[in-house]
């Protein structure tokens, strides 16, 4: 028993190990980048695209399930956003609450008859309305299918060659399209999906649908949060996207190219990361045609985004995200290592796999190994007092790096207080909120094999101020 | 590696973070102390600054600005704001002489050494405040650029904002030059320039097709009716491609000198060219294509169809004619469409 645990000590040493330095591979890509565009005046390279006749025209989606909170506050955000030519499509995918009726009332809508290209099935169309007083804000009431199936049913309704598809609590920044969709005008439509950073909102003062001071939240949940995502957006996916292979664009913002996600058969109803797999199935797509068309993200935050406050919403979110991972994965598994989908195959799925999706696995052996070496005899004190270190190393020190590069870069919280806060926060990482994301991720490992597709259950509170 | 090892490297890396911790909280401070003095300054000087720019002879802008220690910071953002809220900003006398006076020798000096992201700005400052002074660096830095990356896109663009048609020379040498750069140049161009270099790229029959059809296109967007018989030359040209630029450019001009020109294109192959025209039988209202707009409601490709609905509508018994269509018209999804464009006049922001 001792020398079966000794072996897999060693197994779990060396793969946190290896993960851990290939963060830090991808933290050198991605400092380059951020560092080389972090003084470029953003005003000055978008402000010609505003006025610019040959800037495409977006239609952005909404998909919402139960946000009658946050829905209006985030449309209007959305009219508020810098953009020469927009439509905006709410999409209501069977709410059991008021949002339809939030947004007809405040829109002033009125129910039209709307010939729909049915590009890719969806569940039934109940009404399409449209507001008299913005007539490009459209509501598209529907019977549940998912967030998928609403997506489906905004891409069939929209007019122009490329969405925006935001999550209905989302607040975007002015010019936050404008920044997504520069590289996409810049390169000819050679880019065919761009993602951008979602931030999170909370403790940050909104008013007017927009962010006038950014701040930190109270609730170490939340801030751990932030952390977290520095840590995937500011590393993770700028480097991916560096080398071409980035598979994850936040459901939370992104914009793709219509025609593209048509050619792909849309988003797929049966799993729950749908944002994902989407990506995935394009990326696959283009290397099927040797197109040599790519995938971007960037690093400005053009997104903000409420976090879950309370362990059981995030417990469930995260869930969520890991059965999405794994059931995109599974979906796909006939890339992973295979040479004809490239560095895809051969580099990013594997990664996915070993290090986003069973990471949870050899991080939750790693801490019963802790426990069982210090307290049960079950391993040398000494290799448990190794693993001890790994795991600080690999959950607190990468983190509060992570945080310390966004201030190098970016610097977007604007007091010392802040970088203090997220710093030293970011070192507890390893001994509390690590092991809850841990366990939960190796329970959504499980909860692919039970349940089916279904919205996630966040409880919002609503993030205006 | 025993746990000792662990613990030196666990050790060193933690105060090396905190070491770059305590510099960066550092940094942060002195930045946020810098950013208040600026701030502070701008709003100080603004008072003077709009004196001076409506009477230039008002020297206490000018002393003032001598005294600021960040000079030149403020200035350019005075400018910059200067520019972005005023019509005319850009072309100010003001605006030029006070950029050339305080900021070209920087600018100098940032266009051959700075970051690429300052070497960006300048390039976007130089292009706002117009300063003419530094043509030649630019023409140098563009004689040097082998690549048509960001920077030599931005770089063109900035010598095309102050009248140098060696922009347009320098995109030729790129093959895969795209239309929006020669249409962002065309736009920056002064009307006499721009006369005549549009005049010669309708005059190029040999090879450059990509400034040819931006030529057309740049003359829609702008409404240049002085060349509409060119355009309408150009429909009768044997690639599809140009053709339908000259579609899309009657579209945005709103007129035609001969309308029976538009008929072979009902019955184009191509359903882009059948959309145009349907579109264009709307705006100009065009009577005499009622009918075969009607026809069209029936088309396989749905722009086609939507197209010829919202023509429809233009007319002023639009709604009427609607109406017929959606109980009569032989095609179900004619029928739909027709449905909807009879109930509302859709439009997006525009």
């Amino acid at each position: 028993m001792q020398e079966i645990a000794l072996i897999l000590s060693y197994i779990v040493i060396a793969y946190m190990l290896f993960s851990s330095l290939s963060y830090l591979g991808l933290f050198a890509l991605a400092y380059g980048k951020v560092k080389k565009e972090n003084k470029l005046d953003k005003r000055e390279s978008t402000e010609d695209f505003l006025r610019n006749q040959s800037t495409y025209p977006v239609s952005i989606l909404v998909p919402a399930y139960n946000e009658e909170v946050g829905v209006v506050s985030t449309v209007r955000s959305l009219l508020a956003l810098e953009y020469p030519e927009k439509e905006i499509i709410v999409i209501d995918d069977g709410s059991k609450d008021s949002t339809s009726l939030r947004m007809i009332e405040e829109f002033k809508m009125k129910k039209i008859p709307f010939a729909v290209r049915t590009h890719i099935e969806t569940a039934e169309i109940e009404a399409i309305y449209q507001s008299s007083i913005f007539p490009y804000i459209r509501l598209i009431k529907k019977a549940n299918g998912g967030k998928a199936d609403a997506l489906n049913a905004g891409v069939n309704l929209s007019s122009f060659p490329y969405f925006c598809a935001i999550d209905g609590d989302s607040i975007l920044e002015n010019d936050g399209l404008l920044k997504c969709m520069k590289p996409i005008i810049e390169s000819d439509g050679q880019i065919i999906v761009t993602g951008g950073s979602v931030r999170i909102a909370n403790g940050s003062t909104i008013s007017r649908s927009k962010v006038e001071l950014i701040g930190l939240p109270k609730s170490p949940i939340v801030l751990m949060q932030i952390v977290e995502y520095f840590r995937a957006f500011l590393i993770g996916r700028l480097a991916l996207s560096h080398l071409n292979i980035l598979l994850i664009v936040s459901g939370a913002f992104g914009v793709f190219n219509k025609e593209r996600v048509i050619q792909a058969g849309g988003y797929n109803k049966n799993t729950v990361g749908e944002d994902m797999e989407l990506v995935v199935r394009l990326h696959r797509l283009l290397r099927e045609e040797k197109s040599k068309q790519r995938i971007e993200y960037i690093p400005d935050p053009v997104c903000w985004t409420e976090a879950p406050e309370s362990l059981e919403v995030l417990r469930s979110q995260r869930i969520r995200w890991q059965r999405g991972l794994l059931e995109t994965l599974w979906n796909h598994r006939k890339m992973m290592l295979n040479p004809r989908y490239g560095s895809i195959g051969l580099f990013s799925m594997p990664y996915f796999l070993f290090v986003e999706l069973l990471g949870a696995v050899f991080e939750f052996i790693g801490y019963f190994i802790i426990f069982g070496g210090f307290f049960f005899s079950l391993v040398d004190p000494q290799v448990a007092g190794v693993m001890f270190l790994v795991t600080v190393f690999y959950g607190s020190l990468i983190s509060a790096l992570a945080v310390l590069l966004e201030e190098l870069t970016l610097h977007k919280y604007p007091k010392v207080s802040h970088l203090m806060r997220l710093y030293f926060w970011a070192l507890t990482e390893a001994f509390w909120y690590r092991p809850l994301m841990v366990l939960w991720r190796v329970k959504g490992i499980f909860a692919t094999f039970q349940k089916k597709a279904h919205w996630g259950d966040m409880k919002r509170k609503g993030i205006s101020t | 590696m025993n746990l000792s090892h662990f613990w030196i490297l666990i050790i060193s890396l933690f105060f090396g973070q905190l070491l770059l911790l305590l510099t960066l909280a550092w940094r942060k401070q002195q930045s946020n102390k810098r950013e208040a003095t600026i701030d502070h300054q701008y709003s100080a000087l603004a008072d003077s600054f709009s004196s001076y720019m409506m009477d230039p002879s008002d020297e206490r802008f000018i002393q003032e600005l001598k005294a600021s220690p960040y000079q030149l910071i403020v200035l350019e953002r005075l400018l910059n704001h200067y520019v972005s809220v005023t019509k005319a900003g850009a072309d100010s006398p003001a605006v030029s002489r006070l950029s050339e006076e305080f900021l070209s020798e920087r600018y100098m000096k940032l266009l051959k050494r700075g970051n690429w992201a300052m070497r960006m700005n300048t390039l976007y400052f130089i292009e706002d405040f117009r300063m003419e002074s530094l043509v030649p660096q630019l023409k140098e830095k563009l004689a040097k650029s082998s690549k048509l990356d960001q920077e030599t896109q931005q770089l063109i663009r900035t010598l095309a904002s102050l009248n140098e048609t060696v922009a347009i020379e320098a995109l030729a040498k790129y093959l895969d030059a795209p239309a929006r750069l020669y249409i962002d140049v065309f736009k920056r161009l002064d009307e006499l320039t721009k006369l005549d270099e549009l005049d010669a790229a309708l005059k190029d029959e040999n090879t450059n097709q990509t400034l040819k059809h931006s030529a057309v296109s740049y003359i829609g967007m702008a409404g240049m009716t002085l060349f509409l018989p060119r355009v309408e030359e150009e429909l009768q040209h044997p690639e599809m491609e140009m053709r339908i630029q000259a579609l899309k450019a009657i579209l945005h001009l709103q007129y035609m000198n001969s309308p029976s020109a538009l008929a072979p294109f009902f019955e184009s192959t191509a359903w882009p060219e059948r959309m145009f025209a349907a579109q264009i039988a709307g705006k100009l209202q065009l009577s005499r294509y009622k009918e075969t707009l009607g026809e069209l409601l029936g088309d396989p490709v749905w722009w086609v169809r939507h197209s010829s609905a919202e023509a429809l509508t233009q007319f002023s018994e639009g709604d009427i004619v609607l109406t017929h269509l959606a109980e009569s018209h032989p095609d179900r999804y004619a029928r739909d469409m027709a449905n909807q464009w009879k109930t509302s006049l859709l439009g997006s922001e525009q």
